[in-house]
């Protein structure tokens, strides 16, 4: 099942400076801790002038996408998905 | 009389590179969400059971789902399909990555649409590699750096037509070559309406001349096509199955403009104007983004019972201002003589000019609504596409939404790095 949602969310981001990558670790929701397993794919928009990026993540039990907004360095959940049909 | 044309199949090693990227809405909406990977999926107009599914994925695709269904037909053969509404910034995304990996091979990768692209590797470095070897590893590289599940069809031959029919030969993940040595072979396979550009009325005419076949339509004379097409297209399709080109055309943009598929059926003037003026206001911005203005405005109603009107007028004087292409676009909407409900409307300007000093008024003052107009559109681009808007546009927040044109190219040069 998927759900649009649209809450401020807690993220543990982290920066490999070797590799240069930059990797969601952690996301804290609805009182829960969901460790990253693997990032299926990082993309960015801008919205006028303001530059986002949306991870879009797995972890243990569900699919999470993430919107980062450069600007203020807010995350946002926007989506979760078991990978079900609705 | 009439010269004869007669030249075998082109003799030279092919440096043409088509590449395919299989599914791909389906495929990119898998590589973001593991979750959905191996399952049937489909990313459809919208999520309603009447909404129109743009790309169903390889396993939906087994199912008998295919491309231009309905939700709710593709349910019924797929009672399990999960259906997704299009993302448009990540396939745009997705389409940027495979530009910049193609281009590290040549300078001549032309997109053909979000997920196709033509690679000319005559006289570039890459061609030594080896053209097999290119596709190997472009699609490596692709898993690699932009998504492990994305696949590619990769065709290779002596011309773009030929290219494209060999990255459909195998789909998904193939890779086949079409040339001097096995192109009688593909074609005794092949039937006329494999071939892009033949469907069903094409392959009429043909078999009306006596053609049944793609090796038929190989061997066919200039004069045995003619007969058919009645037009400059039979020497079109000799040349191309020859294998040489002919499809090495760019046309300039002529037009820009923007469509809406009306999620409910809608009658009335009052009801269509805000959706008309939503519609005008994104061509105008887009239009004055590339330099443009326009001398002409068309607009196109497609009805519910499959009727179909349009109507464009030529200008007297240039506009450039989402204003007077609206009130343009708005009385020729009040010209339809067709009063039933609408499914699609469009509206585009045309007679395009990129003018530097416009034709001065005496009853208009141009240069401050040029003023007027621009100081808008930065306020637009700083903040995001419409901020300020017009009053009549209030309540179209979820219409005319972001949407990737079918097949369409002209778009992507919007695109940019």
């Amino acid at each position: 099942m998927r759900q649009v949602i649209s809450v401020p969310v807690s993220v543990t981001l982290e920066y490999n400076s070797k590799s240069r990558k930059v990797l969601p670790k952690l996301v804290h929701w609805d009182d829960q801790d969901y460790p990253v397993v693997r990032v299926g794919y990082h993309h960015t928009f801008r919205e006028g002038r303001t530059l986002f990026h949306i991870f879009s993540v797995d972890t243990s039990s569900l699919f999470f996408r993430l919107r980062l907004n450069t600007n203020n360095l807010g995350w946002t959940l926007e989506e979760i998905s078991d990978g079900e049909v609705d | 009389m009439e010269k004869l044309i007669d030249f075998s199949f082109n003799p030279k090693s092919p440096t043409l590179l088509h590449l395919d990227l299989n599914s791909c809405f389906a495929t990119i909406e898998q590589q973001a969400n593991p979750r959905l990977r191996g399952k049937p999926i489909a990313v459809a107009a919208y999520d309603s059971p009447a909404g129109c599914i743009v790309a169903p994925s390889i396993e939906a695709k087994k199912y008998g789902v295919t491309v231009g269904m309905r939700v709710r037909d593709g349910k019924m053969l797929c009672p399990h399909l999960i259906v997704l509404t299009p993302d448009p910034a990540k396939y745009r995304n997705v389409h940027l990555q495979f530009r910049k990996l193609l281009e590290n091979y040549t300078d001549k990768a032309i997109p053909r649409s979000i997920d196709e692209f033509v690679l000319d590797l005559e006289g570039y470095p890459a061609y030594r590699k080896g053209m097999i070897n290119v596709a190997r590893e472009i699609k490596e590289k692709i898993k690699r750096e932009i998504g492990g599940w994305l696949t590619v069809s990769v065709g290779i031959s002596t011309n773009r037509f030929l290219a494209k029919v060999g990255a459909g030969l195998n789909k998904p993940d193939g890779l086949d070559v079409i040339d001097k040595n096995n192109f009688r072979d593909i074609y005794s396979k092949l039937s006329l309406v494999d071939l892009c550009g033949i469907k069903t009325r094409n392959a009429i005419r043909l078999n009306n001349a006596g053609v049944y076949t793609v090796l038929d339509f190989y061997k066919a004379s200039v004069q045995k096509l003619k007969a058919a097409f009645g037009s400059i297209l039979a020497y079109y399709w000799y040349v191309r199955l020859h294998g040489w080109e002919i499809d090495n055309v760019t046309f300039g943009r002529r037009s820009y403009g923007n469509s809406f598929a009306l999620p409910k059926p809608l009658l009335r003037v009052e009801e269509l104007a805000p959706i008309l003026q939503k519609l005008t206001e994104k061509t105008g911005m887009r239009m004055r983004k590339a330099g443009y203005v326009a001398r002409g405005v068309h607009l196109a109603i497609a009805y519910r019972d499959n009727s179909f009107w349009h109507k464009g007028v030529s200008l007297p004087d240039y506009i450039f201002d989402s204003r007077d292409i609206y009130k343009v676009a708005f009385k020729l909407l009040n010209m339809s003589p067709y009063r039933s409900p609408d499914r699609n409307l469009a509206v585009s300007c045309f007679n395009l000019e990129r003018v530097k000093n416009m034709q001065l008024s005496f009853l208009e003052d141009f240069d401050k609504k040029q003023k007027l107009v621009n100081a808008i559109d930065l306020i637009n681009e700083r903040w995001g596409n419409f901020v300020i808007t017009p009053g009549g546009m209030l309540g179209t927040d979820n219409v005319v939404i972001d949407r990737i044109a079918f097949g369409g190219v002209k778009e992507l040069e919007e695109i940019v790095i």
